[in-house]
């Protein structure tokens, strides 16, 4: 037994041991790879986030994906009811779906719509319908799918009160209602991490009369508040102008929780080793706060943004539903449920409560997803 | 223990202003004061045949004191509340605001109330059995219908309920009586009949909550079961079932008594919106109402109140924290 | 093994493993002691070689995912006069009522962190009273009793007072007498104590030593003393048995170990203690750092490290061999199979 045998044993074992790779590999990653194998791990959050991706990717191309636009009516087909997309036709690949007629009720004689399958309306994938300016920019009139003949009756989710196509104007609303949850969600994390920055690196008194403050505006019930203050914006305004107000009441109530995120984990940072270092080394402040304090949190802030939007779509939908947040012509998805609060109407046309189906997948789906993300921001737990 | 309930006593007096003042800028915010609207109004709902004679405006205008500053509007007008319990008149319903309020906000205790008892009560086990038993099939269950609740919005619920009994039942449940109870004098019967009805309203009311308490209560108790004090508790050999209650669920319910103060808003803003949808005789339709009509000294009286309901509830759970732990109690 | 009629606990090659998601640990992988009454039995080693473990398999209170899975853990009881029981601890079901009873009343344990191992949320005499009343049939008033004698004897002053304290008041010394109070309640035979100084600053940990070591010649029990310092080994253990990965390397009485260790890494071990006595010079560290539990190495796992390592040490797992009634040792060094190939390819 000599040294280099001993060297040489532990040389052989060192290279061809796989295990020390792979330690290295976790050694050598850095905190965002650690957080993506991490998050990857998480089943249910990458499924909430490819929904996620998928819905804002319908609200960019809306006008391509809806079969028709969202003012496109037809008196004909008021209250109209769903029809079922069949995709083959004696047995070879060609969509349809089958037209409406009337028919009375033998008991109470009112007209009902029902589906008349001897009328076939043939469907084309990329049809070319209904022209719309895509983006406000370039003229265009392809959609994903339609009837070949324009004039047909399509209404795959069923017809509004005045014929217009539900399915269409739940896609429209996507981007309403997605960007609603998003600028307010930007603007909340704005005052949030302005106020909680203050609270937490000014900290002693003015902190301590932030937190209060906070305190005092949780225990508010926010519904009525927000119903009153989008009660006041002036019915001459544009649809622009409301929707911005919306969006900044739903932030002005929902900045709270962001704020106490920021103050917290500003406190955390300020008590952690590498901060004090910095702070020894001379490190100027603006400086430590963007290169030491800010890339620690954002993934925290990333999780609470994502955890956030949720409320803000609820928000507005449930102002819009009840008449006091974005009005017609806009189209939201709360906008599209006001139809359903006169319990007739609803009764009967019970598709009207699609709009909602939408909230709930896009509100699960960032659940999911920030959940995922929350989990996955502290990689070394 | 009382220095800290008298602090809490305090903060809650000091919230109850801010939160006055809050409402109180929020009815000076539109243009105009209440007396322009009133006078839109009466123009609109007369449909322009009656004029109102510049007196009467400045009569109005005058009784309340719109040509003050504003610190004074705002003296006089929370002056009036404390010392005369004045909430002001509404122009919509050509009432004293306070009758309103005295009429609805009970309704609105009752069913806050109720509603806040039935998320206790289903959040607190399952909450409890989903984490002991952490990754089992009822824990996914619960999981589940906890995320659909926080997904759901609640006025989705009652328009089901609606669309539901108006098809099936054909009769909408709308309202909390009976019909031969909705006008009758209050009796055993009638508050029977209301009890009823209550718990599907406060069912509806709070299912977005419970998801949220079941959330807490489950990460709340899965942290403490690891704390090393469990673990002393099991080497002296108590059964799990006792270790479990006496130790890790009473530290848990620490975190949870403190829910009651963002459990309590979501409740009253929830009574807003499903009330409103179910036409329940709480202060849900009418705030709904005078907000829409910018009707602003009901709408400032019931935010208030509302608000101050809450604020109550936060001071109880304070004193419910007070009694539970003696680390608060203590300090 | 020398006066056997003292055996409290008989530890037969003990395996614990962690089922997880990322793969099975070996944490602790054929272990062997005994610990006799009167007696203390330190175990030593690094975080992560399964010395918690498997003091925790003595009350069966090993944490999900871990289970025992082969071995035996064998309590001696008294009963009557020269009469000895034989309970298998290691067939006992974790949550059944047979393990319940030896919990707190034959076998008591302490833990390293004396803040958090009383719950802020009772009173000290309430948890303390809470075990005796469990494994006594006493009444309330007596139990308290009883508690108020258990505080004094762990030297609090004036326990009538600090048994309505709640153990957020106390300070960390304090609560570790509670705490010891708390575990001594029941006159149990064997007392296993986790780290219990480690949290507690050196006054303070002498003086709980000091207190563990009169309160077991008053009541001849045995303690298992788990440690990673080597400082405090020296001064409460009677045995060592030193752990790395999952095996005691090494087993033997306190002299034995400080004078004339035989595992390398027991020798490193105490090479990187400094020396009181000595003059200045470079303190030596064990080289590497311990191995991730799913990466073990094979054969003997203390090979990477060790500086006496042949390249038979990565291939064949070590056998305990001992070199004398009360000196083992877990090392191929010592194997006479492997010495006699050795010779044999040498010639």
């Amino acid at each position: 037994m000599t040294i280099n045998e001993i060297d040489r044993a532990l040389a052989d074992r060192a290279s061809g041991d796989p295990a020390s790779e792979s330690d290295v590999r976790v050694e050598v990653a850095t905190q965002w790879q650690l957080m993506w194998w991490k998050f990857r791990k998480h089943k249910l959050a990458m499924f909430g986030g490819a929904l996620v991706l998928f819905f804002y990717l319908l609200a960019i191309f809306v006008e391509f994906f809806a079969p028709v636009n969202y003012t496109t009516y037809n008196e004909q087909y008021v209250y109209a009811p769903p029809q079922m997309i069949h995709f083959f036709r004696e047995g070879k690949f060609g969509p349809y779906v089958y037209g409406y007629k009337f028919e009375r009720d033998p008991v109470s004689f009112k007209k009902t719509w029902v589906i008349d399958e001897s009328v076939i309306i043939p469907l084309r994938f990329l049809n070319r319908g209904d022209s719309y300016k895509f983006w406000g920019l370039f003229n265009a009139n392809l959609h994903l799918v339609g009837p070949v003949n324009a004039e047909d009756p399509f209404y795959l989710l069923g017809a509004d009160k005045s014929g217009r196509d539900v399915f269409s104007r739940i896609i429209y609303s996507a981007r309403i209602s997605l960007t609603v949850g998003l600028v307010g969600v930007f603007l909340s994390l704005t005052i949030g991490i302005l106020v909680g920055g203050i609270s937490g690196l000014v900290g002693g008194r003015v902190d301590n009369l932030i937190q209060r403050l906070i305190e005092i505006l949780i225990s508010i019930p926010n519904l009525p508040i927000m119903l009153a203050l989008a009660a006041m914006v002036p019915l001459t305004w544009s649809t622009l102008s409301v929707y911005f107000m919306i969006t900044i009441i739903l932030s002005l109530l929902g900045w709270m929780g962001m704020a106490r995120v920021v103050r917290s984990k500003f406190l955390a940072l300020r008590e952690e080793d590498f901060i004090m270092a910095a702070q020894l080394d001379g490190v100027p402040r603006v400086r430590m706060i963007t290169k030491h304090m800010l890339p620690s949190f954002l993934s925290h802030i990333i999780a609470s943004i994502t955890l956030s939007i949720p409320g803000m779509i609820l928000g507005e939908t449930a102002l819009s539903f009840l008449g006091l947040g974005l009005r017609p012509p806009v189209v939201s998805w709360g906008v599209m449920l006001q139809d359903t609060q006169k319990v007739a109407v609803l009764a009967n046309s019970p598709w009207l409560l699609f709009p909602a189906v939408a909230v709930i997948i896009v509100v699960l789906a960032l659940n999911f997803l920030g959940d995922g993300l929350r989990d996955a921001a502290d990689p070394y737990q | 223990m009382w220095r800290y309930l008298f602090r809490r006593f305090l903060s809650m007096i000091f919230t109850v202003w801010v939160i006055s003042l809050l409402v109180f800028a929020i009815i000076q915010l539109p243009p105009g004061d209440y007396v322009t609207t009133l006078v839109n109004q009466l123009v609109a709902t007369s449909s322009g045949s009656t004029t109102i004679s510049s007196e009467y405006i400045e009569q109005i205008r005058e009784s309340y004191g719109f040509n003050q500053p504003i610190y004074v509007q705002y003296f006089k007008w929370i002056g009036k509340i404390l010392t005369k319990g004045e909430f002001g008149y509404s122009f919509v319903y050509k009432r004293d605001a306070v009758v309103m309020i005295t009429e609805r906000l009970p309704m609105t205790f009752a069913l806050s109330f109720s509603s806040f008892i039935l998320v206790w009560v289903i959040a607190l086990p399952i909450g409890i059995y989903s984490a002991v038993r952490q990754y089992s099939l009822g824990d996914y269950i619960f999981s589940f219908i906890g995320f659909i609740g926080v997904a759901v919005p609640n006025f989705l619920l009652a328009l089901i309920l609606l669309f539901v009994t108006y098809k099936y039942f054909d009769q909408a449940m709308i309202g909390l009586f009976s019909q031969e109870y909705a006008s009758a004098p209050w009796s055993m019967a009638k508050l029977i009949d209301m009890l009823k009805h209550l718990w599907i309203p406060a069912l509806i009311l709070g299912l977005g909550g419970t998801a949220g308490l079941i959330r807490t209560m489950r990460a709340n108790l899965l942290d403490e079961l690891n704390k090393p004090y469990v673990e002393t508790a099991r080497s002296k050999g108590l059964s799990e079932a006792r270790l479990l209650w006496k130790y890790p669920v009473r530290h848990a319910m620490n975190p949870f008594v403190s829910t009651i103060g963002w459990t309590l808003p979501g409740l009253i803003s929830g009574d807003l919106i499903v009330s409103t949808v179910l036409n329940l005789p709480t202060s849900g339709p009418v705030l709904y109402n005078a907000l829409r009509a910018q009707d602003m000294y009901v709408a400032a009286g019931f935010i208030l109140m509302l608000t101050i309901l809450t604020v109550i509830g936060t001071f109880v759970s304070d004193i419910l924290l007070a009694v539970l732990d003696p680390r608060i109690r203590l300090q | 093994m020398a006066d056997n009629d003292n055996i409290l606990i008989q530890v037969k090659d003990l395996k614990i493993h962690f089922f997880t998601n990322e793969g099975t640990v070996r944490a602790v992988d054929g272990v062997t002691f005994d610990i006799r009454s009167g007696k203390t039995l330190c175990v030593v080693g690094e975080s992560g070689c399964g010395k918690s473990v498997t003091a925790r398999a003595l009350l069966q209170i090993v944490h999900r995912p871990g289970k025992i899975v082969d071995g035996d853990i064998i309590m001696y009881r008294k009963k009557g006069q020269n009469q000895i029981e034989e309970i298998h601890i290691s067939d006992m079901e974790p949550k059944g009522r047979a393990i319940r009873a030896v919990r707190g009343k034959e076998i008591s344990m302490i833990f390293q962190e004396p803040m958090t191992s009383l719950s802020p949320m009772y009173t000290v005499g309430n948890q303390i009273m809470e075990t005796i009343m469990l494994h006594t049939s006493v009444d309330k008033k007596q139990a308290r009793e009883r508690a108020l004698e258990m505080l004094g004897f762990v030297g609090i002053p004036r326990p009538e007072r600090i048994v309505d304290e709640y153990p957020f008041r106390l300070s960390g010394g304090m609560r570790q007498r509670a705490m010891i109070a708390m575990a001594l309640s029941c006159n149990p035979s064997l007392l296993i104590a986790d780290e219990p100084t480690t949290a507690l600053d050196v006054t303070t940990q002498a003086q709980i030593i000091d207190l563990m070591q009169g309160l077991q010649k008053d009541y001849d029990m045995g303690i298992l003393f788990i440690t990673h310092d080597l400082g405090v080994v020296a001064e409460i253990a009677d045995n060592v048995a030193v752990m790395y990965l999952g095996n005691v390397v090494e087993y033997s009485d306190i002299h034995t170990i400080f004078n004339d260790p035989q595992h390398p890494y027991t020798q490193s071990l105490l090479r990187s203690i400094p020396k009181v006595t000595a003059t200045r010079e470079k303190l030596e560290v064990i080289e590497g750092m311990v191995p991730s539990p799913f990466r073990r190495p094979s054969g003997c796992p203390f090979h990477p490290r060790c500086t006496k390592a042949m390249p038979v040490c990565s291939k064949i797992e070590p056998k305990t061999i001992s070199l004398n009634e009360n000196h083992q040792v877990h090392c191929l060094l010592f194997d006479d199979d492997v010495k006699n190939s050795m010779r044999g390819m040498a010639s």
